[in-house]
């Protein structure tokens, strides 16, 4: 499933075309109150696959679709890498992971508190590829990736939001932490 | 006697490797390595030299059964096919066989293929 959302669409279409991402957050955001899902842990690789199959699993048992599970798979595996990567490695850096679902749409976001010089390349990123289609984005990146063997593959936001059928935004909070939000149809 | 004969195949973590010579490599398993195995890298890159020196006309990568990867794990085919293109001059075609079940397979070749035109050729095994 490769669409955006129609409310995604509409909330996009409705901001002018540079509008900030943490704009875009407030403007995307699911209101609903308790997550489906919640998870608090150290921004550790070693959990990535463990949580990435649990929210497969939940997925795929809760909205009885292993497409959505697929999709959620690519999400999880690419926003926790990034938080984790990036992360401020001292004892209060946590990770908090949330799912919501409402009125046929799912959101992930994924909370972390990364290195500060991390924060404006994650801005940059979001802006350009929020600037193109969907599918325009995950070419450029591929042709990126192409272009630049040497450098780190840079395909991971880009995938989240081709593959995951999911439009992406950033939230900047209190005390340098920030939250990666990605919320599409279900 | 063929170049590929002679390839070591790595037992790694993840991913199973099943080369069959002359040209076929398998790959099944999943892939999410905070960077490329190195192992894996290195026997893919004397795969490609191999069919490059034994003049075959394509190598088939089987990637029906390598469930999922992560981002890091697709810049490898990536590179493959690059290195296709710009190191052996387009020399061989890179025939990726997919399941087109699997999300990430879909996406991820049919940017790859559309990179690489003439190149890297997709096909469905399921």
């Amino acid at each position: 499933m490769h669409g955006r959302s129609a409310v995604s669409q509409s909330a996009l279409a409705a901001l002018p075309r540079k509008q900030s991402v943490t704009t875009l957050a407030s403007a995307l955001a699911l209101n609903s109150a308790q997550p489906l899902v919640f998870m608090r842990f150290q921004p550790a690789w070693t959990y990535i696959n463990g949580v990435r199959e649990f929210v497969s699993f939940f997925c795929e048992t809760t909205f009885g679709r292993q497409e959505v599970a697929d999709r959620a798979q690519v999400i999880i595996q690419e926003t926790l890498e990034n938080a984790v990567k990036y992360s401020d490695t001292s004892a209060r850096s946590e990770l908090e992971l949330e799912i919501r679902a409402e009125d046929g749409k799912i959101e992930f976001s994924v909370t972390s508190l990364p290195d500060p010089a991390h924060v404006e390349s994650l801005k940059a990123e979001l802006t350009g590829l929020n600037a193109q289609e969907p599918e325009q984005a995950y070419m450029s990146a591929f042709l990126r990736a192409s272009n630049e063997p040497e450098a780190s593959a840079r395909l991971g936001l880009a995938r989240i939001r081709y593959e995951g059928g999911v439009e992406l935004s950033l939230q900047e909070q209190a005390a340098g932490r920030i939250r990666l939000t990605a919320i599409g149809t279900l | 006697m063929s170049r590929v004969t002679s390839i070591p195949v790595p037992a790694l973590q993840s991913v199973v490797l099943e080369l069959t010579p002359p040209n076929l490599v398998r790959l099944s398993g999943t892939i999410t390595s905070k960077e490329p195995d190195p192992e894996l890298t290195a026997f893919l890159r004397a795969l490609q030299r191999a069919v490059l020196e034994d003049a075959v006309s394509e190598l088939r990568v089987d990637v029906s059964g390598l469930t999922f990867v992560n981002s890091a794990a697709i810049r490898v085919f990536v590179d493959m096919a690059t290195w296709v293109q710009r190191e052996a001059r387009s020399a061989y075609k890179l025939r990726f066989l997919t399941n087109r079940r699997v999300t990430w397979q879909k996406t991820s070749f049919m940017a790859l293929s559309s990179l690489a035109r003439g190149v890297v050729v997709v096909d469905h095994v399921e």
